[in-house]
């Protein structure tokens, strides 16, 4: 990995005032990276990458802890593949991040790795047995995709716009390969059923979680244009595709009050419990110590690599 | 063995569209590539397997049974099982087919040479994805201006990181 070079020459726009900025957007203006938008668009915009890039890295880790593990040399094959996959998303969009002047790369890493920035929830939850990464490859990674999807929509910071089109297109390919994942799951013998069901257990909320509490009113993300919809929408869009499939396999939800309205068709969820979210987001969740532990451990013990790396990049 | 005594034929995904006068397995042949060219890259929505050299050939007999040959870009490519499920269903549906068997070849070696043109042109106008040939800088496809190398290693194995010089955009890069 050779450091970053330079951002781009500083020939960008400028807007007078937040509202001139505004109305550039509302016509679907795309910002890019040698522009000079608002400090206050910078400032969300990469706050929001920023939680991205942390997520697909803890992610890509998640994912790297069972290529031991897997079973059988397809499976272990594809989460390689998909370790691949994150890491070089977090890598593409530490740079994009990096861009926007409020923190380095490093910066970005030391953060994560001392436990002083955000990653997705649903990393900071154990993986218990395989079918943890089944629920994880099927529910998780499409709940990321929805998210992700509606982010692609509409966009306004370019760099990250063109680098979502192509992570949306290899998630896509992820949901297949949990779609595969679970149905040897749902067609298997009993005791992979009943360890199915357990996964379940534990990752529906937290995946129902990962969209967020429902959006204020006045949320900035809207307003900037870099999500289209509000995370309840997308947290409905989600649980009316996946109830019906999961119950079709003959799973069980684990919310007692979740209903088919036969009327509307509608699947309706419960009150969702959102006491421990924050927590976890603050890296105070069931497994946030061991991940960023092992992030740490891993970071340094890869240092080598890096090194070798960059020797090699000054030599050519 | 039955199979000796059909009339097979071979053709590479390129060639054009025979005359309804050729026999059976020769207008089985371009219906098969025609199915072909519709089948994607699981992981790139858009790019058919057809213009980045995947297929090497196609053999067809006046039965209606086809073999299709492919080359993976990387050994251990995880899409390889997709790649083939999506050929055989695509395959299977086209008029006349009675039966699909997809084999991957070890020669010979898949390159970005096989990227053709128009992949080439879709790579970069709707992923902004580059192709490496031989070892010139990559052309950026955002602003057509040169590119640095960032990283070797990508979100795929067929892929590598570089930044354009001009306009900084992150490009990732097809390779061999």
């Amino acid at each position: 990995m050779t450091t970053t070079t330079a951002p781009p020459a500083s020939t960008g726009r400028r807007w007078d005032d937040l509202a001139a900025f505004m109305e550039f957007l509302e016509d679907d203006g795309i910002v890019e990276a040698s522009d000079h938008p608002p400090e206050e668009y910078r400032t969300e915009v990469f706050k929001f990458i920023e939680l991205h890039a942390n997520s697909e890295l803890m992610g890509g880790l998640t994912e790297r802890d069972w290529i031991p593990r897997a079973p059988g040399l397809r499976r272990k094959m594809a989460i390689i593949a998909k370790t691949q996959d994150e890491i070089g998303h977090a890598h593409l969009l530490y740079m994009v991040a990096a861009d926007m002047g409020v923190k380095t790369r490093d910066q970005m890493l030391v953060d994560l790795l001392a436990g002083r920035s955000r990653f997705h929830n649903v990393f900071h939850y154990p993986a218990v047995t395989w079918a943890d990464q089944v629920a994880i490859a099927y529910l998780v990674d499409a709940a990321a995709l929805i998210s992700q999807q509606a982010v692609f929509k509409v966009c306004s910071y370019g760099p990250y716009r063109r680098i979502l089109k192509r992570i949306v297109a290899e998630e896509g390919f992820h949901m297949r390969h949990g779609e595969e994942l679970l149905m040897t799951f749902a067609e298997g013998t009993e005791i992979q059923r009943a360890m199915f069901q357990d996964a379940l257990d534990r990752w529906w909320l937290p995946a129902l979680q990962l969209f967020g509490p429902d959006s204020k009113p006045d949320d900035e993300l809207i307003r900037f244009r870099i999500k289209s919809e509000p995370n309840e929408v997308l947290r409905d869009r989600w649980v009316q595709k996946y109830a019906p499939l999961l119950t079709g396999y003959g799973f069980e939800i684990p919310d007692p009050d979740l209903r088919h309205d036969p009327e509307t068709g509608r699947w309706e969820i419960g009150s969702i419990d959102w006491s421990h979210l924050t927590a976890t987001l603050d890296n105070a969740g069931p497994d946030s110590a061991r991940r960023i532990r092992d992030a740490a451990e891993h970071w340094e013990d890869t240092r080598w690599v890096r090194d070798a790396l960059e020797r090699t990049g000054e030599a050519a | 063995m039955s199979e000796t005594a059909r009339l097979w034929h071979t053709i590479d995904a390129s060639e054009t569209i025979a005359d309804a006068s050729d026999p059976v397995s020769v207008r089985l042949a371009d219906r098969v590539a025609a199915a072909l060219a519709e089948v994607d890259d699981p992981e790139m929505p858009g790019i058919s397997i057809v213009d980045l050299g995947l297929v090497e050939h196609v053999s067809v007999n006046d039965a209606g049974e086809v073999t299709v040959g492919l080359i993976p870009t990387f050994t251990g490519c995880p899409a390889l099982a997709m790649i083939r499920d999506d050929v055989e269903r695509a395959v299977s549906e086209v008029r006349g087919i009675s039966r699909v068997e997809v084999r991957f070849l070890d020669s010979p070696a898949w390159s970005v040479e096989r990227v053709n043109d128009r992949a080439r042109a879709r790579l970069g106008a709707e992923l902004g994805v580059a192709v490496q040939v031989g070892s010139s800088p990559v052309q950026c496809p955002r602003c057509a201006g040169t590119t640095e190398a960032v990283s070797m290693f990508g979100p795929t194995r067929c892929r590598s990181v570089a930044r354009c010089r001009t306009c900084g955009e992150m490009v990732e890069v097809m390779r061999s």
